[in-house]
Formats: structure tokens, C-alpha cells, sequence
């Protein structure tokens, strides 16, 4: 076995090698824009210049001078679009900013023309020559920029219910023996999955088929029908394999309908591979935090209050924020809680989620703050945890379904090696390399939603497993091939799984790390459908029912009863009752699920319920994660040698893609403290660095060890398969566990993210 | 399919459309063995078709594309090879890596008439009927991708990076695998990839 495939402990699934695996390696696998088109034209989007004021005129003709242009889209004669409501307010949209709608400019990099032609060069090149007259009105860029105006997510965010709450804050913290006071901050960020925002649309007759890199098929499908005002019965929305997703393809953006409506006045298939730099503008992000975090605790460590005060900013159009206090007040036992989250609108593009939306930067002041009481304590940081861990959450009092927080503190602390750690700060070097340690705890919320599936089995034990989920990069087709597999005993060969389609029973967005709790718990319902509806029928009286339910195809009955029984002829249980196949389709929701579920799952509304929202419980994965950094004490180089991370997420379908999504979230939680920002002119409200050379992502040379430890845990009381989402998880806190190590390297506390070189002051 | 009787296999005059494109930046032409170009045409519109013949995994295919087409459109967009990925089509994530001879390229910034009559490879070039590339299945082994969208980029780049030299060690592997960015960030399995496949490729 290779370190990609750990040896599975206590209830984890096989360590499988990726069923999509030789597909991928073989370039075989198919994006959207991989799909064959009869005779696209190309389309080539057009962005503003300025972030705010109207565009009073275009000059075309020097673009329509290009050889092959076919047209060219501007608000003057675009296709008319309904308004679609912002996802969290009941619609499919990522924002209600509709570009080509009128002449006015809400955000740099708006599309404000759409050039189509024979060629992508062509296209490509009008683009360029298209001339524009602006007004052009002062933007407000970001925090502290004049004209910004800002006012507390509740009330604003349907989705923002609560400023979680509890007992006297104000009190306890002003009697507290010890008291912190700290503020944090975290800057923008762009996804940048390496798969372009590409939209292709072809209509056959009435029918519209779109090729779309979409984590949401089904929302994408609803929402475009929305805006063509068409039934959505005509829209189909394939994408078997997504190029990386982090959240950017979870809403519908405007392109979508946009492309729609052009192919469909041509009457003929459009491509659009929108620029790296445009997926900056036309798509979401993650907008940019401010946090003030207070801490009261007695000598011994024990928190008596908390506060956490979060400011997100937003776009002028919409509320749209993450709000991560859901969290952060629930973490750690403390009696006295209190917290507030604000919206701060500029003139900006809506951003939206992006993976662990809420616990990235939330958890970065946090996780900062509770390492700075650890140094006023004279306390390890580790024990300060351990003092304040919890069986239940402290706003409502519910007990945590199962909490492995500090069992994977103490995993990782061992693999790691904290115990060589010399706590004083700037007490550890080699050569001209300061040496810190650092750690934090990671959470984040177990998600489901409803999800429906076909499963066909045939009289040779081929199965065909058909649910609308979708795979980008996590593993989807693997552990649904296995769940299947497992379920009805059919050798994993013989088992077909077919995803990323409309036209498959619907699945919720790939969002929340809520999938494979939710298709495997799908898969399996429907799995029992067919023992139910064939197996039972032929197994002999004597077999319990328990028994029957879980015998497997050619598997011997594990029974007592059922021991001298040979083991299940398939084909002779197809002939016993005469069909050629058993189909069988079914719907599966979580327990708590909203009455609407079904419906919303069908229309392509999100209907997620666990973490907190769950009636009598509340449901997290946790995980620990130790980093080591080196500062060099002459250049500042800050180098992340060492990155070891346990994590408990109930039953882990499979070690192979749960370590490397865990591995990559370690990865990405380093580039979340020392790497990535984007960087905004605060005159113009433009982002600068819009390019995969200065949006700065980790590339090989920046990752040196990581470790991913999995640790066993059993959890009966979250879904059937008894899974925890984990594609969230691990680059969750690492952000604070690399300032916590640089302050142990350095002496130096850096609230701000991202930490560069210029920032190290030794 | 278009009469390629002329004496260059394009008919398009490279060093015109070159002076033309001054400024842009584009890979340098290598030289090849070819017939003298013919005199070149007075004026040229850079937008009109051209013909050119691309050996791709061996087979030679013939194009009549737009004279600014990239190896890697023309591949994607001409050909049917959608192995080869557009990541940000300005050499900066290495997705669209291919072989061109030996050398990796990034073909989105080389154009398929600077590729005539040299020997392009992509993925899909690379397993014969029943065997993976020992560096695919080294991939596939090592879990060295999870979205797989740089994947065939990863695997063309590191084919090369061991022939370079560059395999030695982990260290030479992640700082000669820098050229292709994985948002997933398989790094680590991407170097035991790499480490894994290396002396089968070099054995030959």
C-alpha cells in the first residue's frame, strides 16, 4: 500500500483507488468545455473598466470590422431575462446584479458586452477593439472606504437568523480574572478551481442543453429556466466531471441565462471559456472579515465569557454574508456568551461561499485568540482546549451527536512531536531559521440534504447507479460505486454510477461538504428497495429479516438460522420472479427536514439541515492540526515545513479520498495565512491581481510534509451512512495554527492575514 | 480537406504574420527542416484561414484554422483532443501541457503553425490499448489527483521531468513540478507519483 492508502481502522470503508481514476489519467474524462458542439459560434465577454456609473456608449465598429463576428450583445439589444432572487432568499442566484439589463455599472469587471463569433480568435480580438464611454462615479472599495454604509446581517440575510447569545457577557467579562481583547483580519480571496467559468449552451428545437462546470446542476437547471422564462422540464444541465469547485459553482451566475438567450437568437450552439481574469469578476469570492474577539477566563483557563463581533463586507445589491459565530460560540464550553455579526456594503461584486465559507475566518480569530490566552495564561495551548472542551454546546445546551476534538489533539500532538516544543517564544532555532510551533482545533458543521436515486440491478449483477451529484475532485463516483457495492453485494466491477446530469434524480448542491452523507444515504435507501423487493421474495422463511437485509449477492448468509443455506443465485432469484431487472427509485431526507423537501429538492432549492440547526443535537466533524514554521531571521522567508493534521468525521466511506481532500484542505490552509489575497485598488475598486502569476496559490515547491491521521469514530445519530462531511474540514483553523507558530517562532503576533515577509519584524 | 501541394505546409508566410504580432508574446519559432519559403505575399490579413499539419500521437492531421490558434485550441477546438486543459491560457498554471519533441510546452502560448512538422504528444498519447504510461499509473497508485482538471498537464510535465534529470530527488521533483498548479494541492501524491514512475521511465 502506498501513504495514499491508509490502512482502514474501525469503521472506514476500503481504501479504493478512485473509480474515475484511469479516466482522469487518461484525459478521457470529460469537462464541460470537452463537450462536442455541431458548429459553435464562440462568444467572448466584454467587462467593465470602471466598478461604478453607466456606460453611455459603445464604438463597435472596429469590432465588427473583424473578420467572423456574427454579433455583438450589449444591453441595447440583449435577449430579455427574468430577475432570479438571491440563493439565500429563496432564488438560485449567486447575484441579483444582472448585467446587459441597463447601462449601469455596479462592479468592475461586469460583463457589459458579449462578443460572439466563428472563431474564438475572432472573438477574442473584436473583444479587444470594442470601445466603450463611460461615466464614471467615485466607488467605494472596501472597509473604511467613504461611501460605505453598514448594518447588522440580521434582518438583511434570510439565512442569518440568529447573533447567537448567552447568559451576561457584559458581566462575566468584567469580573474575569484574566481578559483578552484582540482584533483580526482577513483579506479577499478568489476560488480560482483550475477548470475557466465556461458556459456552453445548445438548443434542440424548445430544448436547451447547457455544459456548465456546476457543483449545483439542479439549482442551475431551475434558475436558467427561470430567467428564459421556460418550463424547466426543457433545460438539462451535464457536467460529469467539475474541474475543482471550492463553492465558485454552487449558485447560478448571470452568464448562464446570457449565453442561453444568444444561442437561442442564433440558433445555434454558443461557447463561451470566460478568462481567468473574468472568473474574478463574473463569479463569487471570499469577501474580506474583520473580527473583534473577546475573552474572559479565570486563572485556571476557563473561559466565563466570550464575544466574537464579525464585520463582512458585501455588494451594494446584496446581504450576503457567512456569519461564523454559528460556530465560534459553540466551540467551547463558556457560560457568558455573546456575539454580533455586521454586513458592510461597497461597490463590489456579490461575493458568495467559498469552501468552509464561515469557519476560515471565523475560526482565525478565534483560534488566534485562544492561543494569546494560552501566553497570558502561562497555559499550553493544548490544555487550554482540553479545559474548555464540551459535551454540550453552550448557546442552546444540546449535546454534540460525538466530539473527538481532543482525542485528535492529543493524535496529532504525538505524530507531531509537542512535546519537544520549548514554550517560550523565539526560544527555538537552527541556523539562521527561527523555529515556532503552533496549533489549533478545526470544526465544521455535518451536513445533509434530501437526495434521491435509480438503482438498476440486472440478472448478472451489473448495477447502474444514476443520482444528479457531482464530482469535483472529492471522490464522489468512488464511494458512491462503493456504498452501492457494499449495499447490494455486488462486486465493485459491476457497478456503473452516472452523475452530473439534470436528468438524474435530484441531489443537493455540492456545498457544506453535505455529499456523501447525503447521495450514500440516498444510495442506500434504494439499495434496501431492491433487497426488499427481490431478496426477501427468495430467501428461505427461515432467514429473520435482519438476516435478509443484509445478505448480500453471492455472499452466504451470515445468520445462524441461515447457515446451511448456499449463498444467493442471482440469476435463479431474477427467474423465481420473473423480471429481467429490479429499478427501483427512491427519496431520502434527513432526519429534521423541512416539510418542503422534496419539493425544494426537485426545483433546485437547497434544503441542508445539521450543524446547530439540528432539533435535539448538534452535529460537527472536528480535527486538531500542529504546523511548524521557519523564519528566516536575515530575509523574513517564512517556509511551512511541517503540516500534521487527525481529523474525526464519523464513518470515513474511504481513507485514499478522504486523506488527500484532507491533505489538500491542510494545503489550502496554509495558503489562507501566507499566500493568498486578492489585492484590491481601493481608488477604483478593481482587483490587481487578477492571474494565476500574482494571485498567489501553493505550488509544489511550497509544500514540504504533510501528515493526515484519520481517526475511528462511530456516529449513529447524524445520517445512515453515518458519514461527517469532511471537504471542509482541514483547512479550517490552519490559518491560526501558522500565526500561532510564527508568534512562537518570532515573539510577534500578526492579526492579519495574509502574513508575507514584509510583515516579520524580528 | 484543403490541397497542400504548396511547398510549405501551411502557405502561410511565418515570418510576415510574425513581424505582424510583434510584441505579443509567443513562443520562438524553432528551426525545422523545410523547403525555402516561398516569397512572401505583400499583405497578409492575419485573420484569414490558414492550412496547417500537426503530427499529433503519431497520426498527421490537417487544419484550416484561424492563423492565431494555439496548440492547445487547435488540439481542443479542431481536433477532438480535450485531454489537454485551458487553466488560464497564459502559461502560468501548466494544465495545457504537451510535449513538443522532447520539451514540455505549455501549448496555450504556442502556436499550432510555430508546432507544423514537429512531434506533438498529449495524454492521450501516452497508454497504448491495455497499459497505462507507468507515470499514469503511478498517478493513479499515488491518489495524485482529486478534481483531475491539471492532471494531464501534471502527467505530461512530469514525464519530462524525469527525461530532464529532474527526478532525483523529492526536492527536485516539487521544485521541477512547479509549473503546474493543482488548486486540489496533490502535491505530496504528486511527487510519490513522480518518485514511483521515475526508474521505470528511465529504464526505458
Amino acid at each position: 500500500m502506498t501513504a495514499a492508502a491508509p490502512e482502514p481502522k474501525a469503521n472506514m470503508g476500503k481504501p479504493l483507488s478512485r473509480y474515475d481514476a484511469v479516466s482522469k489519467v487518461t484525459g478521457r474524462a470529460t469537462y464541460a468545455s470537452d463537450m462536442p458542439l455541431a458548429n459553435p459560434a464562440y462568444a467572448f465577454l466584454v467587462t467593465s473598466a470602471i466598478a461604478k456609473g453607466r456606460v453611455d456608449g459603445f464604438d463597435l465598429d472596429d469590432a465588427r470590422a473583424v473578420r467572423g463576428v456574427i454579433d455583438i450583445v450589449t444591453h441595447e439589444n440583449a435577449p430579455k431575462l427574468k430577475e432570479s432572487k438571491l440563493f439565500s432568499n429563496g432564488g438560485y442566484a449567486g447575484t441579483t446584479i444582472q448585467p446587459l439589463k441597463s447601462p449601469d455599472i455596479a462592479h468592475d469587471g461586469q460583463i457589459i458586452a458579449v462578443v460572439i463569433a466563428e472563431s474564438y480568435e475572432a472573438a477574442r480580438e473584436a473583444a479587444n477593439r470594442v470601445k466603450v464611454r463611460y461615466t464614471i462615479a467615485a466607488p467605494s472599495a472596501t472597509f473604511d472606504s467613504p461611501g460605505t454604509t453598514t448594518a447588522a446581517a440580521k434582518g438583511q440575510n434570510a439565512q442569518f437568523k440568529e447573533d447567537p447569545k448567552v447568559g451576561d457577557f457584559a458581566g462575566a467579562f468584567e469580573a474575569a480574572e484574566i481578559q483578552l481583547t484582540a482584533s483580526y483580519d482577513t483579506p479577499t480571496q478568489h476560488h480560482n478551481p483550475m477548470e475557466l467559468f465556461t458556459t456552453s449552451c445548445a438548443w434542440i428545437g424548445d430544448d436547451l442543453v447547457i455544459y456548465e462546470p456546476s457543483q449545483y446542476v439542479y439549482g442551475l437547471k431551475n434558475g436558467v429556466a427561470e430567467q428564459l422564462g421556460i418550463d424547466a422540464g426543457k433545460v438539462r444541465v451535464v457536467n460529469p466531471y467539475v474541474g475543482g469547485g471550492f463553492g465558485s459553482r454552487g449558485s447560478m451566475t448571470p452568464r448562464t441565462a446570457i449565453i442561453a438567450g444568444i444561442a437561442r437568437r442564433l440558433n445555434r450552439p454558443v461557447k463561451l471559456v470566460a478568462t481567468r481574469d473574468q472568473g474574478f469578476t463574473i463569479t463569487t469570492y471570499r469577501a474580506e472579515t474583520r473580527h473583534e474577539i473577546k475573552l474572559g477566563a479565570s486563572r485556571d483557563g476557563r473561559l466565563v465569557a466570550l464575544r466574537h463581533e464579525g464585520a463582512e463586507l458585501s455588494s451594494r445589491a446584496d446581504a450576503y454574508c457567512v456569519g461564523g459565530t454559528k460556530t465560534t460560540t459553540r466551540l467551547y464550553a463558556c457560560p457568558n456568551v455573546d456575539s454580533l455579526v455586521s454586513i458592510v456594503r461597497a461597490d463590489r461584486n456579490t461575493p458568495g461561499f467559498m469552501r468552509s465559507p464561515p469557519e476560515v475566518p471565523y475560526l482565525f480569530a478565534l483560534e488566534s485568540a485562544m492561543d494569546e490566552l494560552a501566553v497570558k495564561l502561562n497555559m499550553d495551548p493544548v490544555e487550554l482546549r482540553r479545559v474548555n472542551d464540551t459535551t454540550n454546546e453552550p448557546i442552546g445546551g444540546k449535546p454534540y451527536t460525538s466530539r473527538s476534538l481532543m482525542a485528535c489533539f492529543d493524535e496529532a500532538a504525538k505524530a507531531f512531536g509537542w512535546a519537544q516544543r520549548s514554550p517560550q517564544p523565539k526560544s527555538m532555532a537552527e541556523g539562521d531559521w527561527l523555529i515556532g510551533y503552533g496549533c489549533a482545533a478545526t470544526c465544521y458543521p455535518t451536513q445533509m440534504g434530501p437526495a434521491a436515486a435509480r438503482v438498476r440491478l440486472q440478472r448478472d449483477g451489473r448495477t447502474r447507479v444514476e443520482i444528479a451529484g457531482h464530482e469535483i475532485g472529492t471522490g464522489a463516483y468512488t464511494v458512491i460505486a462503493q456504498t452501492a457495492a457494499e449495499r447490494l453485494g455486488v462486486p465493485l466491477e459491476k457497478v456503473a454510477v452516472f452523475m452530473g446530469d439534470s436528468d438524474l434524480p435530484p441531489a443537493p448542491v455540492a456545498g457544506g461538504s453535505n455529499s456523501t452523507a447525503s447521495t450514500c444515504s440516498a444510495v442506500m435507501m434504494v439499495c434496501d428497495q431492491i433487497r426488499q423487493r427481490l431478496f426477501k421474495a427468495v430467501m428461505p422463511d427461515s432467514l429473520t429479516d435482519k438476516a435478509k437485509e443484509t445478505v448480500g449477492i453471492g455472499q452466504a448468509p451470515t445468520t445462524q438460522a441461515a447457515k446451511s443455506d448456499r449463498p444467493l443465485d442471482l440469476e435463479k432469484a431474477f427467474d423465481t420472479l420473473g423480471v429481467g431487472v429490479v429499478e427501483e427509485y427512491g427519496e431520502w431526507k434527513p432526519e429534521g427536514a423541512p416539510l418542503d423537501s422534496f419539493r425544494a429538492m426537485h426545483s433546485g432549492h437547497v434544503r441542508l439541515v445539521g450543524g446547530h440547526q439540528m432539533k435535539d443535537k448538534i452535529a460537527y466533524a472536528f480535527g486538531a492540526e500542529f504546523v511548524e514554521v521557519r523564519v528566516n531571521r536575515f530575509t523574513h522567508e517564512i517556509r511551512c515545513p511541517r503540516l500534521v493534521g487527525a481529523f474525526a468525521a464519523g464513518r470515513i466511506m474511504n481513507p485514499r479520498t478522504a486523506r488527500s481532500q484532507l491533505m489538500g484542505g491542510l494545503i489550502w490552509g496554509m495558503s489562507s495565512a501566507l499566500l493568498e489575497a486578492t489585492e484590491i485598488d481601493e481608488r477604483n475598486a478593481r482587483y490587481v491581481n487578477d492571474n494565476l502569476a500574482d494571485y498567489l496559490v501553493p505550488v509544489n515547491a511550497d509544500v514540504a510534509g504533510v501528515e493526515v491521521i484519520l481517526l475511528s469514530e462511530q456516529d449513529d445519530h447524524i445520517n445512515p451512512a453515518g458519514a461527517k462531511g469532511l471537504g471542509e474540514l482541514a483547512n479550517v483553523g490552519t490559518n491560526a495554527a501558522i500565526c500561532n507558530a510564527l508568534y512562537h517562532a518570532t515573539g510577534q503576533r500578526i492579526r492579519k492575514l495574509p502574513v508575507r515577509l514584509e510583515n516579520i519584524e524580528v | 480537406m484543403p490541397d497542400n501541394s504548396s511547398s510549405t505546409p501551411s502557405g502561410f508566410d511565418r515570418r510576415a504574420f510574425m513581424a505582424g504580432a510583434a510584441g505579443s508574446a509567443l513562443v520562438p519559432i524553432t528551426a525545422r527542416a523545410a523547403a525555402p519559403d516561398p516569397p512572401a505575399p505583400a499583405v497578409q490579413d492575419p485573420s484569414a484561414p490558414v492550412d496547417v499539419t500537426l503530427n499529433v500521437n503519431g497520426k498527421e492531421r490537417r487544419l484550416r484554422i484561424d492563423a492565431r490558434t494555439t496548440v492547445l485550441d487547435a488540439l481542443r477546438e479542431h481536433m477532438g483532443l480535450t485531454g489537454s486543459k485551458k487553466g488560464c491560457d497564459h502559461g502560468q498554471c501548466g494544465a495545457c501541457t504537451v510535449l513538443i519533441g522532447d520539451r514540455r510546452v505549455v501549448s496555450c502560448l504556442t502556436l499550432a503553425l510555430a508546432a507544423e512538422g514537429q512531434e506533438i504528444t498529449t495524454i492521450e498519447g501516452l497508454a497504448t490499448d491495455d497499459r497505462l504510461h507507468p507515470m499514469q499509473q503511478a498517478f493513479v497508485d499515488n491518489d495524485a489527483f482529486q478534481c483531475g482538471y491539471c492532471t494531464p498537464g501534471q502527467i505530461m510535465s512530469a514525464i519530462a521531468c524525469v527525461k530532464e534529470g529532474h527526478a532525483a530527488s523529492e526536492a527536485d521533483i516539487r521544485e521541477y513540478m512547479s509549473g503546474n498548479i493543482c488548486r486540489c494541492a496533490a502535491y505530496p501524491n504528486i511527487v510519490a507519483a513522480v518518485k514511483q514512475a521515475a526508474p521505470e521511465i528511465l529504464k526505458g
